[in-house]
């Protein structure tokens, strides 16, 4: 069985990435894996064809994302599926998915200017955001209408969701084949055990939460990023292949669950074949 | 020479059929269902032995098939057999033992029939079975009738990508197996692996509460922390050592019971932890764990070995926690899984615990199974799973929290320190 990574960098490159263990045990058990990195090769478009039995969008970028796409478009059988990352990647969709099927998530304001924010500021801060950013870079809190001139607007338009003061730790809930994994993480993580954060049992109320965001988008591989302001939890961000940090025996479970996967896509693919 | 193979399964044709074809006996298989079709079509298909990401492949070629309906040519082909295997599955030996009394009818030479299943007295019970449909005074006493104890895992069958591909069937590589010589009649059967010994009994319990029941702890224990597949489960630290002292448990009540040599040592659980961590095998712990309720019978491999187990020495506190984990297993296309659901939801646990496994309420061991399943069901529901064993912890609220009172607050959330 032939299993592709999407993925920006080697894997090795980031500190507790959960990456590196899962291909180990992938190869350990007989996988084929093999690593496409299309921020860092050349891609000769014509040669692009589907290759491996499963590809793992782990990237986010947008030259993995276009890669993606193109392999979606040739059949390619993917975790996520390409349409569906491309949704989770841009915030406005994401949110406005996610508020469609009954997921708290903060009121939300798209703006092309940043004066545009200013009256809205009357009513509280405001939180914005790169709308296809991703691991809360060019996130800033505005609380006056002075600060909106440092608001960058070179990343297209502004996003900006209300602030709500979140009341002790951020909730990380990920989600990996129907199992769902509660983690309580600082925010921003000061040092890597700020990054592992601490698993929590889920609660009835966020349990709900993710089940209606797996359903909104049809996958059930993402996390969701929740703060909580004044007991009530929102959903402030979805990624359609978190890292696990934090989540207990993480590489193993992903490997189980990519293992799985790439099975039913063989089987799938045999079911096709002998069928024709 | 001929034989006969009823179930061309798993084990039928995984094992069975591959080794008295090696051993040059021609194979007439005899059962139900396409996988007949298949294989009197092509004739042939293929076995491959796995270790790791390392396989050899065998092709089984020249053999026979008949359906299990055509009750005429079945009876004929095992009147005209030299030997008869049977590898159908514990719960299903009922069903064609009828077949089997037709053509011991027709048949005037003694004969050999192997039953190559996971069951203690597999023989004898066969035996019985056949018995019923004979007439009064058949002398059936000139028949042999022996289990078989199988060493090798035979985990999946998978159809032909394309028309005129072979079956193929996953396993391992162990070969060998054990009958029970007393109670076969000579000239024993020449086939590779066969090992004939005097105390069978003794090594089917070998095998049972060992392998097996390190399987069957691997599979509910795996299930309920989440994974899909052994090689997986076997691979999470506390699954791994709650198997292994499971094991331990089972060899330290075969010791007492048959010496120290049969129950085997460290050594012999090294090697059963590397069979389960073989990924080529691709065992799928619902495949594993199917059939709760036949597995957890009051001398099979789990509640077998524990009451061995408890009779010479302390608590077995492992395999204890296995029972109750196949209390909790849910499989929902498993009728047994469903069943003992029903069960412990009508009789409660008590009541399942004496009804399948034999277990009086007043048996300590039953008590400490009663614990365990109170502990694990408290915080189960479909989809939920285990972060930790010990303590049990979930990874979310159990239905009976998120409607009752003690529904816990988004900021009371218990942190689960420690864990990971």
């Amino acid at each position: 069985m032939k299993v592709a990574f999407i993925t920006v960098n080697p894997p090795s490159a980031t500190e507790g990435s959960v990456t590196p263990a899962v291909i180990g045990l992938l190869r350990e058990w007989g996988l084929e894996v093999t690593l496409i990195r299309p921020d860092a090769e050349l891609i000769d478009l014509h040669e692009v064809q589907v290759e491996h039995d499963l590809y793992v969008l782990k990237s986010g970028t947008e030259l993995a994302l276009s890669l993606a796409g193109m392999l979606d478009a040739l059949g390619a059988t993917m975790i996520n599926p390409y349409p569906v990352t491309a949704r989770c990647r841009d915030k406005i969709v994401a949110t406005r998915i996610l508020q469609s099927a009954g997921v708290p998530v903060p009121k939300t304001f798209l703006a092309v200017h940043p004066s545009q924010l200013a009256p809205l500021l009357d009513h509280g801060p405001l939180v914005v955001k790169p709308h296809r950013g991703s691991k809360g870079r060019g996130v800033q809190v505005v609380w006056d209408a002075d600060e909106l001139g440092d608001v960058a607007t070179a990343a297209g338009p502004i996003f900006a969701q209300r602030y709500h003061e979140p009341t002790g730790r951020d909730r990380k809930l990920y989600c990996m084949g129907g199992q769902l994994f509660g983690v309580k993480r600082v925010w921003p993580a000061r040092n890597y055990d700020d990054k592992l954060g601490e698993p929590f049992t889920v609660t009835s109320e966020l349990h709900e939460i993710a089940t209606r965001a797996g359903k909104a988008f049809g996958i059930d591989l993402f996390g969701l990023d929740i703060i909580v302001s004044d007991g009530r939890p929102f959903v402030v961000d979805v990624n359609p292949f978190p890292g696990f940090k934090g989540v207990p025996d993480a590489a193993l479970r992903l490997a189980d669950y990519v293992y799985d996967a790439t099975r039913r896509a063989v089987d799938a693919a045999q079911r096709g074949g002998a069928a024709a | 020479m001929r034989a006969v193979v009823i179930g061309p399964g798993l084990i039928g044709c995984g094992f069975v059929g591959q080794l008295l074809r090696s051993s040059e006996w021609e194979v007439c298989f005899v059962g139900r269902g396409p996988v007949v079709d298949l294989l009197r079509r092509h004739r042939r298909y293929l076995v491959r032995l796995v270790e790791g990401p390392d396989a050899d492949e065998v092709l089984v070629d020249g053999v026979s098939a008949l359906g299990l309906g055509d009750r005429r040519s079945a009876a004929a082909a095992i009147a005209g057999a030299d030997l008869v295997a049977t590898a159908v599955g514990p719960g299903n030996l009922a069903a064609i033992a009828p077949a089997i009394a037709d053509g011991l009818r027709a048949r005037q030479e003694p004969n050999n029939v192997i039953a190559f299943e996971n069951l203690l007295r597999a023989g004898p019970h066969l035996r019985d079975q056949v018995a019923l449909h004979l007439p009064p005074g058949f002398p059936l006493d000139g028949h042999g009738f022996s289990g078989a104890v199988v060493s090798r895992a035979v985990s999946q069958r998978r159809w032909p990508k394309a028309p005129g591909d072979p079956l193929v069937f996953v396993g391992d590589r162990p070969s060998a197996f054990w009958v029970d010589r007393p109670a076969l009649r000579e000239p024993l059967p020449e086939v590779t692996g066969l090992v004939a010994i005097e105390q069978y009994e003794a090594r089917v319990q070998a095998k049972l509460y060992t392998y097996s029941a390190g399987h069957a702890a691997c599979a509910y224990l795996g299930f309920l922390k989440g994974y899909h597949y052994i090689h997986t489960a076997i691979r999470d630290p506390e699954i791994e050592t709650a198997v292994r002292a499971a094991m331990a448990e089972g060899q330290r009540g075969l010791a007492a019971r048959h010496g120290a040599e049969l129950a085997g040592g460290e050594k012999e659980l090294d090697a059963i932890l590397s069979r389960f961590a073989n990924a080529g095998l691709a065992d799928a712990i619902v495949r594993v764990g199917r059939d709760p309720r036949r597995k957890l019978a009051a001398d099979d491999r789990l509640v077998g070995a524990a009451r061995l187990a408890a009779a010479c020495g302390p608590a077995p506190e492992k395999l204890a926690l296995a029972v109750a984990a196949a209390l909790v297993f849910c499989d929902p296309s498993d009728r047994s899984c469903r069943g003992l659901h029903h069960q412990v939801a009508v009789t409660g646990v008590p009541g399942v615990l004496e009804a399948v496994c034999g277990l009086g309420s007043d048996d300590w061991l039953a008590r400490l199974v009663t614990e365990e399943f109170n502990r694990l069901s408290a915080g189960w529901a479909e989809h939920n799973l285990l972060l930790s064993l010990e303590p049990a912890l979930w990874a979310w609220a159990s239905p009976a929290d998120l409607a009752g009172p003690q529904a816990v607050a988004v900021d009371a959330a218990p942190a689960l320190a420690g864990v990971g």
